[in-house]
C-alpha cells in the first residue's frame, strides 16, 4: 500500500468538506479522483499533501506505511502538481525544476553536475530540453503543465499528487496530455493520485477511478467497473450519457409502461417504484416489434456524422424522450426516416429504487 | 477558518504579531491619547473650545476650501484622466508621470512656490492683480493649495477604471443609435461614478487636513485665512493643550466618518465594477 | 475592434470610429486639461528653480555654505534611514500575515494600516506632544530620567515614522494578495523551508512592489512638514529639518536660500517620480507580474 488515508474528516464551519473518508491506492498504481466541485477531492488531495489538515480525530495519511500524519509538507516528499501549475515566474523552466534541489539543507543538496544532469534527465522526459532558458510565462498551458511535473519529479517524491491537471487546458491539448500523462506513468510507474472533475479523462487514463460525493467516496473500482456497474444513481448521472426510465418493479424484472424488462438491481429498498437506466448503445432498434419484449417509439431526428449514429425517439406512451446510439453499419442497414414508428429493446438495464431524482 | 487552524505557511503569529504590536504602540495608542486628553475638559469647556467664533470661521475656510477644491478636481480629474487614457499626445508619458507630483513634493515647497507664483509679483498673480483677484493670503490662496495638493487622487482612481473599460460597451451603444454625449453621460459616468466619488472623497479628507501647503499662501489671519490645523498650532504654541486636542478630537471624528466613507465608497465601487 | 474596422471599411466615407470624438473636441480636451496642469503644476515647479536662481549660480550654490543647511539635511536622512527600514519590515510583516492567511477582522486591520493617511499632519504631531511632551502623559517620567524626545532628534523619527506607516504595507498587501499562495505552497512541497520559501519565493516576486513602496515611503519621510513642525522646537543646527529649515529661511525673507534649498526637495521629487515611473514600467514588462498604480 502506497498511499494510505483512513477516517479523514474536514468541516469548514458548518460545511462537511470531508466526511469520514478511507482511501488506500496500491504502489505503482494511477487512481483518479472523480467528482464534481464541492466534492471534497481536492481538499483531499491536499491533506495527503500536507498542504490541509483533517480534523483531529482518528484521521491517518500513511505513505508506504509509514504514518506521515504529523509531518509538515516539506518533509513528506509528496510531488504535487497545481491546479493553475504555481510555477515560480521569477525563475526560468530549468531553475524552477531545480528548486527542490537547490532549496535542500547543504548536508543533503547534491552537487551542481548532480543538479544539472538530473534537471536534463527531467527536460528530456517532459519533452522540453530547447525551453529549458524560458520564463513561465512564455511557455503555453500545456507546456507549463509539463514543467510543473518535472519540477514535482525532481525532488523524486515517493508519491505524485495532481490537482486538475489539465483542467486549465483546451480540449485538444487536454486529450494529447492525458496519453502523454499515461504514457509517462507506465515509464516512470510511481503512485500517482490525481483529481479531475472530467469523467472522460478519469475514465481514460486512471487504473482505477474514486467517484466523490458531498465529502464521501461513493465507488472506487476499475474505469470498466464504474462505467459497467456504476453503484448509485448519482454515479450513473454523473457519468452522463445515459437514459432513464421510471418504472416499477415486478417479479424480478422491472415493467417500463406495459412491458418488462430483465434487469440487474443495483442499490435501494424493497420500494415497487423503480428508475431504471440503459445506455444509449445497449438500445437494440427494430422495424417490427420482435417476440421479445420492445417498446414502441417514434423517432423524432437522427444524424449520422460521426463514428456512431445518434437517435432521438419519443415513447409512444407517454411521449418521454430517450437517445440510442447505432453503429454506422446497423444505421445503414435500419435506414430509419424521421417521424417514423420504431420497436426498442432494452439491454443490459439497471434498476435503482425510485428514490432519486435528476 | 477557524483561528486556531495550523497552517502550512509559517510565520503567521510572528508577523500578525508584529503587526499589531507596531500598529498599537506607534499608531492607535498614541491616537487614543488624544481621546484621553481631551476628557480632561469638562463637556462646557470643550464645546466653548470647539464652537468659539475663530475656531468656527477657521472650519467654514477649511470645510469650504477643500470641498471647493475637491470640486475643482472632480472635474478635471475625469477631464485628465480622460485625456491621458483615451487620447495620443506628444509628452503623454511625461504627464502622466507628473499628475504624481503634489504626491511626492513636500507640502513646504509647494506652498513657497504657490505663493511666490500667485502673490501680486508672481507669474500668475501679476496677471490677476489688474483684474482686482489677489490670491495669496486670501481664501482663494487656501483654495489653490487644495487644489494642488488633491489632483492625482481623481486621476488616479478614475484612471484604472477608465483603462478596464470593455470597448464593446460604447461600441454596443454607439450601435444602438447613441451619440457620443449619449454614450457617455448614459453608459461611461454611471460606470466612473463609484471611482469619481472615491477620488473626490480622497481629495477633500486630505485638503481638510493640509498644513503645509497652504500656511505660505492664507497668510493666517484670524477669522479670515486661518485654517483649522494651523489653530490648533497656534494653541499649542500657546501652551493650550486641552485646547488643541479639542480641535484635535473634533477632525479626527470628521477624518475617522470620512475614511469610512472612502471604504464603503470602494467597496461598493468594486461591487459595481464587478464584471457582469 | 475587428468588426467595428470592417463594418467602417464597407461604410461609404469611414471618417473616424464611432467610439472616438471628433478630432476638434479632442483638441480642445487635451487643451483644457494641459492648460489646468500646467497651471496647477508646471509654473509652481518652473518657478522654484527661477527663484532659486534669481540671483546666479553663485548666490544659489552659496546658500549651501551653510552648516545649518548642512545639520538640516543630516537631520532628514538620519529620520529617513530609519523610518523607511522600519516601515518596510512592518510592511512586509503586515502584508506577509494578511495575504497568505485567513483570519477574522483582517478588514478593519488594513483599515487601521491606513489610518496615518487620514489624520491630518498636524494632529500626527501633536499626538507625540501629548504622550511625551512635558505636560505630556509620560512627560514627568521621561523628565526624571532626562530623556527628551519632544523638540528633539526622537521626537521627529517618531512623526515621520507615524506619517510614513502605510507606504510600503499599502503597495504589498493587494499586490501579495493578488499572487495568492500557491507560488509558496509549491516551495513547501518540494522541501524548502519558510525562510527559504520567503526569500527565494515571495521576495523576488514583490520586489518591485517592495521598491514603489520604498520610494513613496523616502519621498515623504524627507518631505515631511507639518508633524515634524509640531514635534521638532525648530531649534537651528538641532531640530530643523530640510522643510522646516526652508520655513524659517522662506519666514526671514532669504528667498534665494529659501529656493534653493526647496530646490533640493524639488529634485528629490522629480527623481521620485521618475524611478516610480521606472519600476511601474520595469513592472509591467515584467513575466508574468501585474499591479497597479495606486496614490
Amino acid at each position: 500500500m502506497s498511499i494510505e488515508v483512513r477516517h479523514i474528516t474536514r468541516q469548514f464551519g458548518k460545511f462537511k468538506a470531508l466526511d469520514d473518508v478511507t482511501l488506500k491506492v496500491e504502489s505503482g498504481e494511477l487512481v483518479a479522483l472523480l467528482g464534481p466541485s464541492g466534492s471534497g477531492k481536492t481538499t483531499l488531495l491536499r491533506i495527503i499533501a500536507g498542504l490541509e489538515f483533517p480534523d483531529p480525530g482518528p484521521a491517518q495519511v500513511l505513505f508506504y506505511g509509514d504514518d506521515v500524519t504529523h509531518l509538515p509538507a516539506s518533509q513528506r516528499k509528496a510531488g504535487f502538481a497545481f491546479q493553475h501549475y504555481a510555477l515560480f515566474r521569477h525563475l526560468s523552466v530549468f531553475e524552477n525544476i531545480a528548486f527542490g534541489l537547490r532549496v535542500r539543507p547543504r548536508a543533503t543538496r547534491p552537487p551542481e553536475r548532480d543538479i544539472l544532469q538530473r534537471v536534463e534527465t527531467l527536460l528530456k522526459l517532459v519533452q522540453l530540453e530547447p525551453l529549458a532558458q524560458r520564463y513561465p510565462a512564455q511557455l503555453s498551458g500545456g507546456q507549463r503543465q509539463r514543467v510543473a511535473l518535472a519540477r514535482a519529479l525532481a525532488v523524486e517524491p515517493k508519491v505524485l499528487l495532481l490537482d486538475e491537471p489539465f483542467g486549465a487546458l483546451d480540449a485538444k491539448v487536454r486529450k494529447d496530455l492525458r496519453r502523454w500523462l499515461r504514457r509517462l506513468h507506465d515509464e516512470i510507474h510511481i503512485t500517482t493520485l490525481f483529481v479531475t472533475h472530467d469523467q472522460e479523462e478519469a475514465l481514460e487514463v486512471a487504473d482505477r477511478v474514486a467517484i466523490m460525493r458531498d465529502g464521501r467516496i461513493e465507488q472506487i473500482g476499475t474505469p470498466d467497473d464504474i462505467y459497467d456497474r456504476p453503484a448509485s444513481p448519482f454515479i450513473y448521472d454523473f457519468l452522463g450519457n445515459v437514459n432513464l426510465f421510471h418504472g416499477r418493479i415486478h417479479e424480478g424484472r422491472v415493467l417500463i409502461g406495459d412491458t418488462a424488462f430483465e434487469a440487474a438491481r443495483g442499490a435501494g429498498g424493497p420500494q415497487s417504484q423503480a428508475v431504471a437506466f440503459v445506455r444509449p448503445h445497449d438500445i437494440r432498434v427494430t422495424r417490427e416489434a420482435s417476440g421479445r419484449s420492445t417498446l414502441a417509439a417514434r423517432l423524432v431526428r437522427c444524424h449520422a456524422a460521426g463514428p456512431v449514429a445518434q437517435l432521438e425517439l419519443e415513447r409512444l406512451d407517454g411521449g418521454a424522450a430517450f437517445a440510442v446510439q447505432l453503429s454506422r453499419d446497423q444505421f445503414r442497414q435500419l435506414q430509419p426516416q424521421p417521424g417514423e414508428q420504431l420497436f426498442v429493446e432494452l439491454q443490459n438495464v439497471r434498476v435503482f429504487s425510485d428514490d432519486y431524482s435528476i | 477558518m477557524p483561528f486556531r487552524q495550523r497552517n502550512v505557511l509559517p510565520g503567521f503569529r510572528l508577523t500578525l504579531g508584529f503587526t499589531l504590536l507596531y500598529l498599537s504602540l506607534l499608531v492607535l495608542i498614541p491616537l487614543a491619547g488624544v481621546f484621553v486628553k481631551t476628557s480632561t475638559l469638562t463637556w462646557d469647556q470643550f464645546w466653548g473650545t470647539v464652537t468659539a467664533p475663530r475656531v468656527l470661521a477657521s472650519y467654514r475656510l477649511s470645510f469650504g476650501a477643500a470641498l471647493l477644491a475637491a470640486t475643482v478636481n472632480l472635474f478635471f480629474g475625469l477631464l485628465v484622466a480622460w485625456v491621458l487614457v483615451r487620447y495620443q499626445f506628444w509628452g503623454k508619458r511625461l504627464v502622466d508621470a507628473l499628475v504624481d507630483l503634489p504626491f511626492a513634493l513636500p507640502t513646504a515647497v509647494a506652498g513657497i512656490a504657490l505663493t511666490a507664483v500667485y502673490s501680486k509679483n508672481g507669474w500668475i498673480g501679476a496677471w490677476l492683480a489688474p483684474l482686482g483677484i489677489n490670491v495669496a493670503f486670501t481664501p482663494l490662496g487656501v483654495f489653490v493649495a487644495l487644489t494642488f495638493i488633491g489632483l492625482p487622487f481623481v486621476v488616479r482612481t478614475v484612471q484604472p477604471v477608465l483603462e478596464d473599460l470593455d470597448a464593446e460597451l460604447e461600441e454596443a451603444a454607439a450601435s444602438l443609435g447613441a451619440n457620443r454625449w449619449q454614450t457617455f453621460r448614459r453608459v461611461l459616468l454611471p460606470i466612473l461614478f463609484p471611482s469619481l466619488l472615491t477620488g473626490f472623497a480622497l481629495a477633500f479628507a486630505r485638503a481638510l487636513g493640509e498644513y503645509g501647503s497652504v500656511v505660505f499662501i492664507s497668510g493666517n489671519m484670524p477669522m479670515k485665512t486661518e485654517i483649522t490645523p494651523l489653530l490648533i498650532i497656534t494653541k499649542l504654541e500657546q501652551y493650550d493643550y486641552a485646547g488643541a486636542t479639542a480641535l484635535a478630537v473634533v477632525m479626527l471624528v470628521v477624518s475617522f466618518v470620512m475614511l469610512l466613507t472612502i471604504n464603503l465608497l470602494q467597496w461598493w465601487g468594486s461591487r459595481s465594477h464587478a464584471p457582469a | 475592434m475587428g468588426p467595428a474596422a470592417t463594418l467602417n471599411r464597407a461604410s461609404m466615407t469611414p471618417r473616424r470610429r464611432p467610439t472616438s470624438e471628433p478630432p476638434r473636441v479632442r483638441r480642445l480636451l487635451i487643451g483644457l486639461a494641459l492648460g489646468f496642469l500646467a497651471l496647477f503644476l508646471v509654473v509652481p515647479l518652473a518657478s522654484v528653480f527661477a527663484h532659486a536662481l534669481a540671483r546666479g549660480w553663485g548666490a544659489y550654490l552659496k546658500s549651501f555654505h551653510d552648516p545649518v543647511t548642512f545639520s538640516a539635511i543630516k537631520l532628514t536622512v538620519i529620520a529617513a534611514a530609519i523610518a523607511v527600514p522600519l516601515n518596510c519590515v512592518f510592511g512586509v510583516a503586515a502584508a506577509w500575515a494578511i495575504a497568505k492567511f485567513r483570519f477574522p477582522g483582517k478588514q478593519l486591520l488594513i483599515t487601521l494600516i491606513d489610518l496615518p493617511f487620514s489624520v491630518s499632519p498636524v494632529i500626527s504631531g501633536l499626538i507625540f506632544v501629548l504622550l511625551f511632551g512635558a505636560q505630556g502623559a509620560l512627560g514627568p517620567w521621561l523628565i526624571e530620567r532626562e530623556i527628551q524626545i519632544i523638540f528633539a532628534v526622537p521626537g521627529i523619527v517618531l512623526a515621520t515614522t507615524f506619517v510614513t506607516f502605510p507606504f510600503v504595507a499599502r503597495e504589498l498587501i493587494p499586490l501579495m494578495q493578488a499572487q495568492g499562495r500557491s507560488e509558496e505552497e509549491a516551495a513547501i512541497v518540494l522541501g524548502a523551508s519558510g525562510w527559504k520559501t520567503f526569500w527565494r519565493v515571495t521576495l523576488p516576486n514583490i520586489k518591485w512592489g517592495l521598491l514603489y513602496g520604498v520610494i513613496l515611503c523616502n519621498a515623504r519621510a524627507m518631505g515631511e512638514f507639518g508633524a515634524v513642525s509640531v514635534v521638532s522646537g525648530h531649534i537651528r543646527g538641532e531640530t530643523n529639518t530640510i522643510p522646516l529649515h526652508i520655513e524659517i529661511l522662506y519666514n526671514e525673507y532669504n528667498f534665494v536660500g529659501a529656493f534653493a534649498v526647496a530646490s533640493l526637495l524639488t529634485l528629490l521629487a522629480l527623481v521620485t517620480l521618475a524611478l516610480k515611473t521606472w519600476v511601474e514600467w520595469k513592472n509591467a514588462s515584467a513575466p508574468g507580474a501585474n499591479h497597479g498604480s495606486s496614490p
